[in-house]
């Protein structure tokens, strides 16, 4: 017993406390229930509540990224390229970019979005990627569409990076990519109404008739076949294949946009786009041996057997398609965050099977591929010839 | 009293070793080997039970005899003759015995066609391969044909873990190790089908790695020794010319081979006559077009883990024509 509290006092102590929090509880909830509290985003904060907010915002996404561990970025071309293709979409809208204002809509809200340029200096890579990825509670910032995607999460940090630094022109170039020249004034949008799809919303990351994909980590659709092209869009938008950043894009799309997107695509010819010429990096004679003859011993079969040029047209043509690209997914069939539909879950047993180092060269081998068989070249060889006869006349 | 407290107990007992009769048991023999396995066992059980009979007396007359009795069960002549002359003398002619009857096999050579068979223990499946007198091998999968009364040679060996070959109707059971090659001389005197099954735990499906041996007239082996031996048969309907080239088309010959076509996979059982095999998947499913299409799709529900990949992304026209070529393939 402490000396000089009595029982009765230390009661009477406890007494007092409890009350005095049912008060406290009572008018709070008094407050609430009399809509005295203006929530109203037009009166903006008190200079103290804002500071109050900000220090604690700073201090959880410091305390909860702790353990994260950020990859190398230091300018990540593809990474970078990447990320500035989802920004221009997902981002800018709210926060700006280099050129572009903030939407009036979203310059109202509160907190206002910042504009991130001056800001993203006070933050280290594995804080960006943890509000990037998780978004923020009480201030309309979304946390990341598929939370099992870090490494997009990681091409936005990537291009967060160079933002600061970017004029104008720079942003355009990097994120509108290869629809930056087809940019059209709102006079010509409202007039527009023709009946050909849009495709600058793809061509950003993708490719056209013209230009392959802007970044190693975006796959070649050009010659792609149509009902693979059109059943990935779908699988984006319900939600059984994973992406940040494809799948709030392929869920606007209705069916007979997903149907003219993969028409076009599948119309372009193959591998016909200005690149140079793959080098032979790695070890591209074994990733050649796995494709063609699988690993008999580990039940690996060959990839050739589903995505080669006779394979049905639900599989994809593997050739020609960049090693990084194809590297990741790979990865994303193993760890069993591509394995939602039942063709993914047939090729995640597959990967499951496969090395890093397999997995590396079987990229090695169709990343340095053009085209690996007649038939596309005698495709090329029919597109071609009106051309052909127009010259001779 | 005590009669009726006993008799479930004997009745129920009676019922289970009944079941020990028949298919897959060693005491339903049907070659020469099978038999002396099942001698060797009645011997030891019989000369175990006699044994016991005379330890429980013994202890008896030790616990509840006489004096002299007592005196003469602890001395020094007792332990020298049961613990040490009685196991000599049995044990020694048990040994003995024992490797007589199992070392004395029919001789593998006798027929004018020797057949070679090598048996791979996969998880969880058998691949088998034929080899002729002139050396020309085959593969088939899950299922092992010999001539009745021909003893044929198996050379038993693993892909990958220990897996164990038995077939308790025909012979006793030889392990499969890494690394080595064990034999095995199978006969059977009549004609029949019987279930063999890994005795081996060799991982998750191990308890459905089962096959069958059918043993056929000498005639009718020739026959299908010839069948089995050739190229698969050609297409003869649409729905089976639609079903090879969706079989193709679907990558099924990355992992499968059919002879005669361009699927020349060898990851998983050889498919050219697998329509004519007696079961599916390693004796689970029965072989029918319809189990065909489910294990395609269903392969992980039905046997979990085993490596087949799982086919669900294909359409119900597809896996019934896909199966039907299958099928078809006798």
């Amino acid at each position: 017993m402490i000396p000089g509290f009595s029982t009765p006092r230390l009661r009477a102590l406890g007494s007092w406390i409890v009350g005095s929090l049912v008060a406290v509880i009572c008018a709070a909830l008094l407050f609430a229930w009399s809509g005295l509290y203006n929530i109203a985003a037009s009166s903006g904060h008190l200079a103290m509540t804002r500071a109050f907010l900000e220090f604690g915002m700073r201090n959880s996404v410091r305390t909860q990224s702790a353990m994260i561990e950020a990859p190398a970025l230091d300018d990540d071309v593809d990474r970078v390229r990447l990320g500035a293709g989802h920004y221009q979409g997902g981002c800018a809208p709210c926060h700006g970019a280099p050129g572009e204002p903030v939407n009036p809509i979203a310059e109202h809200m509160l907190p206002p979005p910042p504009t991130l340029a001056p800001h993203v200096k006070s933050w280290q890579d594995k804080h960006l990627f943890w509000i990037v990825k998780h978004g923020m509670k009480y201030t309309g910032m979304p946390a990341w569409a598929s939370q099992n995607r870090d490494d997009e999460v990681w091409a936005v940090v990537a291009f967060l990076r160079r933002l600061p630094d970017l004029t104008p022109e720079e942003y355009r170039d990097l994120a509108y990519g290869n629809a930056s020249a087809q940019r059209r004034p709102v006079t010509a949008l409202l007039s527009s109404g023709s009946d050909t799809p849009d495709i600058a919303a793809c061509a950003k990351c993708h490719g056209t008739k013209s230009a392959g994909p802007t970044s190693n980590l975006v796959p070649r659709l050009a010659g792609q076949s149509e009902p693979y092209l059109a059943q990935a869009l779908r699988d984006y938008a319900d939600n059984s294949r994973q992406s940040g950043i494809m799948e709030p894009i392929a869920a606007e799309l209705d069916e007979q946009t997903v149907k003219a997107v993969a028409a076009y695509y599948a119309g372009l010819r193959r591998n016909q786009d200005p690149r140079p010429e793959p080098s032979l990096t790695g070890e591209h004679d074994a990733g050649e041996k796995i494709a063609r003859d699988g690993v008999a011993d580990e039940a690996i079969p060959s990839c050739l057997s589903c995505h080669g040029e006779n394979a049905a047209e639900r599989y994809p043509r593997l050739a020609g398609q960049p090693q990084r690209y194809l590297a990741l997914q790979l990865r994303l069939f193993r760890s069993g965050v591509r394995a939602n539909t039942g063709q993914a879950r047939t090729m995640a047993a597959i990967a499951k099977r496969m090395s890093d180092r397999q997995i590396e060269q079987v990229s090695a081998y169709f990343g340095s591929l053009r085209s690996f068989s007649l038939q596309p070249d005698e495709r090329d060889a029919a597109l071609t010839a009106p051309e052909k006869q127009g010259a001779n006349q | 009293m005590r009669f009726l407290r006993t008799c479930p107990a004997l009745i129920a007992t009676a019922v289970i070793l009944s079941g020990c009769g028949g298919d897959q048991s060693v005491l339903s023999p049907f070659s020469d080997n099978a038999r002396t396995v099942n001698v060797l066992s009645n011997v030891l059980f019989i000369g175990g039970f006699l044994i016991l009979a005379v330890v429980i007396v013994l202890a008896g007359l030790a616990a509840f005899g006489g004096a002299h009795l007592r005196r003469r069960l602890a001395g020094e002549n007792a332990v020298v003759i049961g613990g040490l002359v009685f196991p000599l003398v049995t044990l020694t002619p048990l040994l003995l015995y024992g490797y007589a009857l199992l070392g004395a096999g029919p001789n593998p050579l006798d027929g004018q066609r020797p057949l070679k068979v090598t048996v791979i223990g996969e998880q969880w499946w058998w691949r088998v391969i034929y080899t002729d007198s002139k050396g020309d091998s085959f593969e088939s999968a899950n299922e092992l044909r010999i001539p009745v009364g021909r003893p044929v040679k198996l050379s038993l060996t693993t892909a990958d873990v220990i897996h164990s070959f038995w077939v308790p109707n025909l012979a006793g059971k030889v392990d499969m190790i890494p690394g080595r090659t064990n034999t095995l001389t199978l006969s059977a005197d009549t004609p029949g089908v019987f279930r063999g099954q890994c005795a081996e735990y060799c991982g998750g499906a191990h308890a459905l790695m089962a096959f069958k041996v059918v043993a056929l007239p000498a005639k009718e082996f020739a026959t299908w020794l010839d069948v089995e031996q050739s190229q698969a048969r050609e297409p003869r309907s649409q729905v089976e010319r639609e079903g090879l080239e969706l079989f193709l088309a679907n990558g099924c010959g990355g992992c499968h081979s059919i002879r005669g076509t361009a699927a020349r996979g060898t990851a998983g059982p050889d498919l050219t006559h697998v329509g004519g095999r007696k079961s599916l998947a390693a004796g689970v499913l029965p072989n029918t077009a319809e189990s065909i299409a489910r294990w395609i799709r269903d392969n992980q529900e039905i046997k979990p883990e085993n490596r087949m990949l799982p086919y669900r992304s294909l359409e119900p026209g597809e896996l019934s024509a896909i199966s039907s070529y299958l099928s078809s393939l006798r």
